[in-house]
């Protein structure tokens, strides 16, 4: 399984795709703090952790997750890889964690990046600053959401197999199903996959609804996973490869 | 005492699709140290019974074993089974170093190796350049370092020698007989025949998922043969009338006339006594062609996009019995 997980991460970085999702992220991410910090004369600490929470690590580490399971197809890559890796319940649990592991990178790189800008211009600017341990806060928080989005974006990847249905399928459920299930019954638009991920964060934006606690959205985004980590395992060990 | 286990097995091996049978309870073996020609025209089931072996296709009876154990089971596969496959395909964007350094991972062979399999393909100086830069040829090129990356003991090749330019043939034929010359086992399907007939020590044809022949490269080409001569005259309207007359059946191409069930100390003998100049004489052996269409008649094998033979088999000519 070593082998297997460190194989994953070698091909996640010897493609130009985890540097560019990077790089897209990290821009976008430190545009809006930059932005906001700037605009706004009433921002209070409240705010500003909000703001270093609502980064757009999650959204790009959920593309790079389904990228990294249908991109096997779509390159048609998947037969070698299968080859080199013939049990595929193996396959698909490394993947799963490599791209946990990708996810909590990618979200290490922009939170901190964010954070420090952030910071840097909330105190030049004398609004108030976050303090170094609700900083602390935001980041494991980020880090474990960006790290469950990898591994459902995995496994929905490895379920949809068509990489523009699989992508366009997750932004749809997530800007426009979930939302519209939340306004509707707020009790179980909680328990939605994206939803889920504001218990971890510790608030649901632009609403006053008492989020999920850690444990219970953790339990549910595991629920998630489970669900179309078993769909993929079942369809790719099914599956003849012709 | 239990015979040896051979590095190839195929036992019974059926595959179904939908109802259709790709693959007929076929039984075959693979020997160390022998290229195996695996024949047989489109559809024939030959992809399918490589990847049942493979373990990329389910059997629907029946096993494919290397050392009686299915690749899926084995211990670092790499070590054991090479392949390359017909469609082996490559992430665009990533280099081919670095295709088989996340092989090497896989199976934990030493760096060095990449270098060695580099170098024995030739793809040394453009490791470093992304696969999609790569013509045909050198993806394939990629494939074969790919499999021979774990130095295995057995080597699956499918259509080798796609994509390759004619020294890149000549290339392959002398790895896949150093192969054997190492002990290695080679199973290798091609549509090249004049090709495979001379790397190969034995021969299977298939044919709508049967087996219709195997055995060595002499054994199948030998099978049912009817000696003939082919034959170049001045005149040879008359030669033909003459060997005709000694109960002979011809066929006439151009300017060759084929004299079946005649040698040419025959054919020449009749020539010199009626004072017929010739210019050309010639035993006609069987090819591998010749008896591949023999051997697969029934499936309109000219389709398989080679040449119909100009020597069609001769009547009467039966497959070697699948054993």
């Amino acid at each position: 399984m070593s082998a297997l997980l460190r194989a994953e991460l070698l091909k996640l970085r010897t493609t130009r795709t985890f540097v560019a999702l990077v790089g897209t992220a990290l821009v976008l991410s430190l545009a809006i703090v930059v932005l906001v910090v700037l605009l706004s004369d009433d921002l209070t600490e409240a705010d500003a952790r909000e703001l270093f929470t609502t980064d757009l690590t999650p959204l790009f580490i959920l593309v790079l997750g389904i990228m990294g399971f249908t991109g096997e197809w779509r390159h048609r890559t998947i037969t070698g890889t299968i080859l080199a890796a013939p049990e595929r319940l193996r396959l698909v649990i490394a993947k799963v964690l490599a791209y946990a592991a990708a996810g909590a990178l990618l979200s290490l790189i922009v939170t901190l990046s964010v954070m420090a800008v952030g910071s840097l211009l909330l105190s030049v600017t004398d609004k108030s600053t976050v303090d170094i341990s609700d900083l602390a806060d935001v980041l494991w928080r980020n880090l474990l959401v960006a790290a469950l989005l990898g591994a459902l974006g995995v496994c929905i990847g490895g379920a949809v197999r068509n990489q523009i249905t699989a992508i366009v399928g997750v932004l749809v459920l997530s800007f426009v199903v979930e939302p519209i299930l939340f306004g509707v019954a707020p009790e179980v638009g909680k328990y939605a996959p994206f939803s889920a991920t504001n218990g971890i964060l510790g608030f649901i934006p632009f609403s006053d609804e008492v989020p999920l606690s850690e444990v219970t959205a953790v339990l549910v985004m595991l629920g998630w996973i489970g669900l179309f980590f078993v769909a993929t395992a079942q369809l790719l060990r099914h599956r003849d490869l012709v | 005492m239990m015979p040896p286990v051979a590095p190839v097995e195929i036992r019974n091996l059926t595959k179904r699709f939908r109802g259709v049978e790709a693959v007929k309870d076929l039984s075959f073996d693979v020997q160390p140290a022998r290229v195996t020609g695996f024949l047989g025209p489109n559809g024939a089931g030959k992809s399918t019974t490589l990847r049942a072996l493979l373990g990329l296709v389910q059997p629907t009876a029946g096993t494919a074993t290397f050392a009686g154990e299915r690749y899926d089971k084995l211990d670092r596969p790499s070590t054991h089974v090479g392949a390359v496959l017909e469609d082996a395909a490559f992430h665009p964007g990533r280099t081919g170093r670095n295709h088989l350094r996340v092989l090497a991972v896989i199976g934990s062979h030493p760096t060095s190796r990449i270098d060695e399999a580099l170098e024995t393909v030739g793809l040394t100086e453009a490791a470093n350049r992304a696969v999609k830069g790569y013509s045909m040829g050198m993806r394939q090129r990629l494939a074969i370092a790919s499999a021979l990356l774990g130095d295995p003991q057995v080597l699956i090749l499918d259509e080798p020698t796609n994509g390759l330019d004619p020294p890149g043939i000549a290339w392959m034929r002398d790895l896949v007989r150093g192969q054997a010359a190492r002990g290695r086992a080679v199973l290798i399907s091609s549509h090249l025949l004049a090709e495979v007939a001379q790397s190969v020590d034995d021969v299977l044809i298939i044919a709508k998922g049967e087996l219709r022949a195997q055995g060595t490269l002499e054994q199948v080409l030998g099978g049912n043969e009817e000696t003939s001569t082919e034959v170049k005259a001045r005149d040879l309207d008359r030669l033909a009338q003459l060997v005709q007359a000694q109960g002979h059946r011809i066929e006439r191409t151009g300017d060759t006339l084929l004299v079946l069930g005649a040698e040419p100390e025959q054919v020449g003998e009749v020539a010199a006594r009626e004072g017929v100049a010739l210019r050309y004489l010639a035993p006609r052996g069987r090819s591998l062609e010749a008896a591949f269409f023999a051997l697969t008649a029934d499936t309109g094998a000219p389709a398989w996009g080679i040449a119909a033979p100009a020597t069609p088999p001769a009547d009467g000519a039966a497959p070697e019995e699948p054993t």
